[in-house]
């Protein structure tokens, strides 16, 4: 069986910690970690390039994240030719509603509020199955 | 003329004749003919003297020849007393001594004896008409003199002082204010243009020139000009300068003018414009010092929903690693205090939301509308009544209270004060809440009112700042975090408005307000 994936883009170690250890409890899928917006972009291009991508079952985007932020990459994934339908839930301490509606509009599964339970991943996780 | 001589007031004459018979034949002609005229008689020359001295008469009818005192002498005794007596002569003679010596005294007029009416009349009228016209003359110089002095007094009065130039012959008249608001004597100096032009500032000079040429120009309108007096004290004085043209057919251009001095108004102006000014520039600096806190609230604000909010979160998301995996720890002191601090976590956040409802009441932006206060506190109570049916709780909420405001903050503030009425009767057996409005010194203050738990007055100070409670938490089914009325507190505050309470304790409290009546729309927030 090939491997599937959960990429998580997160810069703070912590929170990186945390998400990992949830997303550990709550499902198989390996995890690929992405510390900011540019290294999930070049990491997503990687794996376009050797069709792979399709192996992520869920991208968990962090909003506030250096260089390029979770906003621009969500608008990048969104227009991208083959990437567009990748599955993204955001992962947020920040209650902007702007920016709320704004990844609405852009398709994401779900708008988590950190911290991240089980229960909620494994919620977001049997939605995304379901679409498959 | 006898009719106008009546109307310049009454004419009196003296007719002296020593003959019986003719003095009354003549007089009786004279009442019939003239009966405006007030005629004194006399025999002769000294019981006319008598009766002149005592009234004066204008005009006195003498006969020459008579005895006692003859009517030359009596005439110059006449014209000792009044020069301006006017003497007819009634003379036989016509001997030219006589007439000298009579027109030297000053007898100018005199009839022929034997008399004949027509002549006496003739003399008569042309006498009466003269003193008449003299009356006339000296009632208008006296009219004349009295409106000069009237007019000078009002230009006094106001410090207008007016002037008159004529263009052709360069003559030019001043007013005596217009000397005083030149700093000069009246009369003091010879009024000529150059004069005139020489009391303005040199810088004032060409404005002065150019009024005088406009008002020339047949088609101007009437400006004034407000140019410096340079007074020999040299102090400066400010004159609205007026100018019109005056074309009198047969005559030249004439210009007249008023010089109004109006340098304490002037003063008073700029003072005025300075002050406003003044008050602009502190509004302004006041409006940029406010928009600066807003705008530090707001970064403060985002500081505590963003920044703070993410390692708060990473904190609960720890205490749930530690719950979750240390749960078969066997010390039970991990668990609870892993589950204290997670308590702990939740105040945090509640603290942080709390002080974020806060905060955007300052930084939101006002919607004003008319909004009907009696509704939205009906549908309220409808919903708090809906909520627990088994209470027994009378509203009274008073009809048609209407302001203008936010409707979704009024609404917020109504249902924060509601729920506390609701809430502080529950211990009641029949609850009682109020909504209602009353006039305070021509301000409307409104109002809600309830009999239930109240407050101790000394607490009324902690009532409206946020986190400070007077009950204790699990009193009333009370698990807030204090900022209810600190957010009434605030709407009331964003409408321009005071709050206060006033409490007993088992007896009930109530909360009042006020709200500016028109409160201003928008934001404190600078626009971007």
């Amino acid at each position: 069986m090939a491997h599937s994936y959960i990429l998580l883009v997160e810069d703070n170690p912590d929170d990186a910690f945390l998400a990992s250890r949830i997303i550990g409890k709550a499902c198989r899928h390996e995890i690929l970690m992405a510390r900011d917006g540019e290294e999930a972009h070049d990491l997503l291009l990687l794996m376009e390039r050797d069709h792979t991508f399709h192996q992520i079952k869920l991208v968990l985007l962090d909003l506030k994240l250096p260089k390029i932020s979770g906003l621009e990459l969500l608008e990048g994934i969104r227009s991208s030719e083959k990437l567009h339908g990748l599955r993204v839930a955001i992962l947020t301490s920040s209650d902007n509603e702007t920016d709320q509606k704004k990844c609405r509009e852009l398709g994401v599964v779900d708008y988590i509020y950190k911290p991240m339970t089980v229960d909620r991943l494994k919620s977001v996780l049997s939605r995304s199955e379901a679409h498959e | 003329m006898k009719e106008e001589a009546g109307e310049a007031g009454e004419i009196s004459m003296l007719y002296v004749e020593d003959e019986a018979d003719a003095r009354q034949m003549v007089a009786r002609m004279l009442t019939m003919n003239y009966p405006n005229l007030t005629i004194y008689n006399a025999e002769n020359g000294l019981a006319a003297l008598e009766i002149y001295r005592r009234h004066t008469p204008e005009i006195v009818l003498t006969d020459i020849n008579m005895p006692v005192m003859d009517g030359i002498r009596m005439s110059r005794e006449i014209k000792a007393i009044n020069p301006e007596a006017r003497i007819i002569a009634v003379t036989a003679h016509s001997d030219t001594s006589y007439l000298l010596s009579a027109i030297e005294i000053g007898v100018h007029h005199y009839v022929l004896k034997p008399l004949n009416y027509q002549e006496l009349f003739s003399v008569l009228d042309k006498v009466l008409e003269q003193i008449t016209l003299k009356r006339l003359v000296a009632e208008q110089h006296r009219r004349l003199a009295q409106s000069e002095r009237q007019l000078a007094g009002a230009q006094r009065i106001a410090h207008l002082g007016s002037w008159q130039r004529d263009i052709e012959s360069g003559t030019m008249n001043w007013s005596d204010e217009l000397y005083r608001i030149c700093g000069l004597e009246p009369g003091s100096i010879p009024a000529s243009y150059q004069a005139f032009l020489e009391r303005f500032h040199p810088e004032d000079r060409e404005s002065v020139t150019r009024s005088m040429l406009n008002a020339m120009n047949p088609g101007h309108h009437p400006e004034h000009e407000f140019c410096r007096v340079l007074r020999p004290d040299a102090s400066l004085r400010v004159v609205r300068l007026d100018v019109e043209s005056v074309r009198e057919p047969g005559s030249g251009q004439t210009l007249i003018g008023t010089c109004h001095d109006v340098t304490e108004l002037k003063e008073a102006e700029v003072q005025v414009r300075s002050l406003t000014e003044d008050l602009e520039r502190r509004v302004q600096q006041r409006t940029s010092l406010l928009q600066a806190s807003v705008s530090e609230l707001e970064s403060f604000s985002y500081f505590v929903s963003h920044d703070l909010r993410a390692p708060v979160a990473r904190l609960e998301g720890f205490c749930t690693a530690l719950l979750e995996d240390c749960g078969v720890c066997g010390n039970s002191n991990c668990r609870q205090y892993a589950e204290r601090a997670r308590n702990v976590v939740q105040q945090i956040k509640q603290i942080m939301d709390a002080f974020n409802s806060l905060t955007h009441l300052a930084r939101c932006t006002l919607m004003i509308q008319e909004t009907d206060l009696s509704a939205l506190a009906r549908d309220i109570a409808e919903g708090l009544a809906g909520s627990r049916p088994e209470r027994h709780v009378e509203f009274v909420i008073a009809e048609g209270v209407c302001v203008r405001g936010d409707r979704e903050l009024l609404k917020k503030a109504l249902e924060q004060l509601l729920n506390n009425a609701w809430r502080f009767t529950s211990k009641k057996e029949r609850g009682e809440i109020e909504f209602g409005r009353f006039d305070q010194e021509g301000i409307p203050v409104y109002f809600v009112r309830d009999n239930g738990a109240g407050f101790n007055m000394k607490y009324a100070e902690k009532l409206f700042k946020p986190f400070q409670t007077i009950h204790t938490p699990g009193e009333f089914a009370w698990s807030g975090t204090g900022i209810g009325l600190a957010l009434v507190h605030g709407i009331v505050l964003r409408h321009g408005g005071r709050i206060w309470a006033e409490g007993e304790v088992d007896r009930g409290a109530t909360f009042y307000f006020t709200l500016e009546q028109n409160p201003e729309s928008g934001s404190y927030l600078k626009e971007a």
